[in-house]
């Protein structure tokens, strides 16, 4: 079963292409990286699975994205979103919200749930998946802005997973925490990965190579190699990934 | 010598900044040494009274205060929703033609001579009515009032990093959520102060009231569309006049013009929290 499958993207900002025809199948329940050097399109190729590209304006999108087999770019934005969540590389709780809001506020807008009750209990579900619960039980109605940058980050992940999204995408969510925060984090994506897809964008092959099943290599958008994680480290089969592998490129 | 140069640098900005903000101190000790007495000497009187005779006295401005209150709460009436509503607008779709076209276009109202600003409503509305009225005077401050609140509503906006607005649309919200739950949110600070300056800003304009809001210091507020008075428009035609009480009366409204400047002005400026992002 494939959670997403891409179909020969091309993603083009004004006149520039920055992706350029990527096909590439990401099966389901597994983590998968891409990864790749600043600048390649990692992030862009992202949000076209979650067409979060639409939001700029100059962005303009060929080729499709399926999520199981149906086409993102036939169904309602709003749908996708709520099915394809979404981690960013800043930790981006809403800083003028509480830690319950931030976490209430998709699921609310999205009709989720019928009863404050039930509302509770998917919050308290999402900061316990999200290993945040135990640190933020008592302070639910403080400002999101008061948490460490960690715990943002894990506020979002909670934020996301609280919607019961198939996919999770991350967007670098660990260049902006300190080892310790980055290594939390990794821990959840593992334990994530049982119950939904995680694709996860990153420049440190190192992390790929912790945390995913399979990876994919993207220079200057193109898609270069994508297999099993081990088989990608252990035996690349392009000179360019060997050469990015061991840091001859950067 | 290098220090030298550095010590006559310092020294010549010091004196730069104090020559600047010499004028405002300068400003405000005129207008209450000239404006105390007269209210001492006015008492209560003069806040709620009207205007008297030449040579009678100091009577009150009573009705110029309520003209303005009245003017600057119908011109917020008008012109706000659509300020707000514009700035929103030019930030959401900035690179669309009408995005484009109306953040330059808000830049030139901005600065627009405000004489003509009331020379427009005069034409549109004072002349097919046949008479001085609060709607025109109120019609032209919101033209003048519009521009700033839509600039600083927009520059707010733009200055919120984007990841939050990213942050939100992944979440599944529909873009009016987006903006006017979260982003009109983050940005309250700024698009408030603009409401504020705009509201300062119309409380104490003269020109687009001459040919507007007619003016009417001897009764009372009698409707929107029977001519009005305000304090500056009051302290314009007060100071033209050769009588001694209309030149005290005028010092006296000066003061009362700034406090209540001073006082829209000054709480919230300090109590709305920013949201710190």
């Amino acid at each position: 079963m494939k959670a997403i499958e891409t179909v020969d993207l091309k993603v083009w900002y004004g006149s520039k292409q920055v992706i350029k025809g990527v096909s590439l199948s990401i099966p389901d329940k597994t983590v998968f990286a891409i990864m790749g050097p600043s600048g390649c399109g990692k992030s862009t190729l992202l949000r076209a699975f979650n067409r979060l590209l639409e939001l700029n304006e100059i962005a303009r999108v060929e080729g499709d994205v399926k999520l199981y087999g149906k086409s993102v770019y036939e169904m309602d934005e709003v749908e996708v979103r709520r099915r394809i969540g979404m981690v960013f590389q800043m930790p981006n709780p809403f800083p003028h919200m509480s830690i319950y809001d931030n976490i209430a506020l998709g699921v609310r807008y999205n009709k989720l749930v019928k009863s404050k009750k039930e509302l509770d209990e998917l919050v308290e579900w999402a900061l316990r998946k999200s290993a945040l619960w135990e640190e933020v039980k008592d302070r639910l109605k403080e400002k999101a802005a008061h948490l460490s940058g960690g715990q943002m980050q894990r506020l979002c992940i909670a934020r996301a997973l609280a919607l019961k999204p198939d996919v999770l995408l991350m967007d670098e969510p660990t260049a902006n925490l300190d080892p310790v925060s980055a290594g939390k984090i990794e821990e959840l994506i593992y334990e994530l990965k049982k119950e939904l897809t995680i694709v996860i964008v990153t420049h440190s092959p190192a992390q790929a190579a912790r945390v995913s099943d399979y990876v994919a290599f993207l220079y200057m958008g193109k898609l270069v190699e994508v297999g099993k994680t081990e088989e990608i480290f252990e035996n690349p089969k392009e000179e360019l990934t060997e050469k990015y592998l061991t840091g001859r490129m950067g | 010598m290098r220090k030298l140069k550095d010590r006559l640098f310092v020294a010549y900005v010091v004196l730069a900044t104090v020559l600047t903000i010499l004028p405002l101190f300068h400003i405000l000790y005129c207008v209450f040494a000239n404006g105390v007495p007269v209210l001492l000497k006015g008492g209560l009187e003069f806040l709620t009274g009207t205007l008297p005779a030449p040579g009678e006295g100091l009577g009150g401005i009573g009705p110029a205060i309520v003209g303005t209150f009245v003017l600057t709460v119908l011109a917020t009436l008008m012109g706000l929703p659509i300020a707000v509503l514009t700035g929103v607008f030019s930030a959401e779709y900035p690179n669309s033609v009408i995005g484009k076209a109306t953040r330059t276009l808000l830049l030139i109202m901005m600065e627009f001579p405000t004489i003509l600003v009331g020379l427009f409503v005069m034409d549109i509305l004072v002349i097919p009515m046949g008479s001085y009225s609060a709607l025109a005077g109120a019609l032209a401050l919101a033209i003048v009032m519009m521009p700033y609140v839509a600039v600083y509503t927009e520059q707010s906006l733009r200055e919120i990093p984007s990841r939050y607005r990213e942050g939100a649309f992944a979440l599944g919200l529909r873009r009016r959520t987006v903006v006017f739950r979260i982003m009109m949110n983050l940005a309250r600070k700024g698009i408030l102060t603009g409401i504020l300056i705009g509201i300062a800003k119309v409380a104490g304009e003269t020109a687009p009231l001459l040919f507007t809001a007619g003016g009417s210091y001897t009764v009372y507020f009698q409707g929107i569309d029977r001519p009005i008075g305000a304090i500056p428009l009051l302290i314009y035609q007060l100071v033209q006049q050769p009588y001694e009480n209309y030149h005290e009366i005028a010092w006296g409204a000066s003061l009362v013009l700034m406090l209540i400047f001073l006082a829209i002005f000054l709480p919230i400026r300090l109590s709305v929290k920013e949201v710190k992002l």
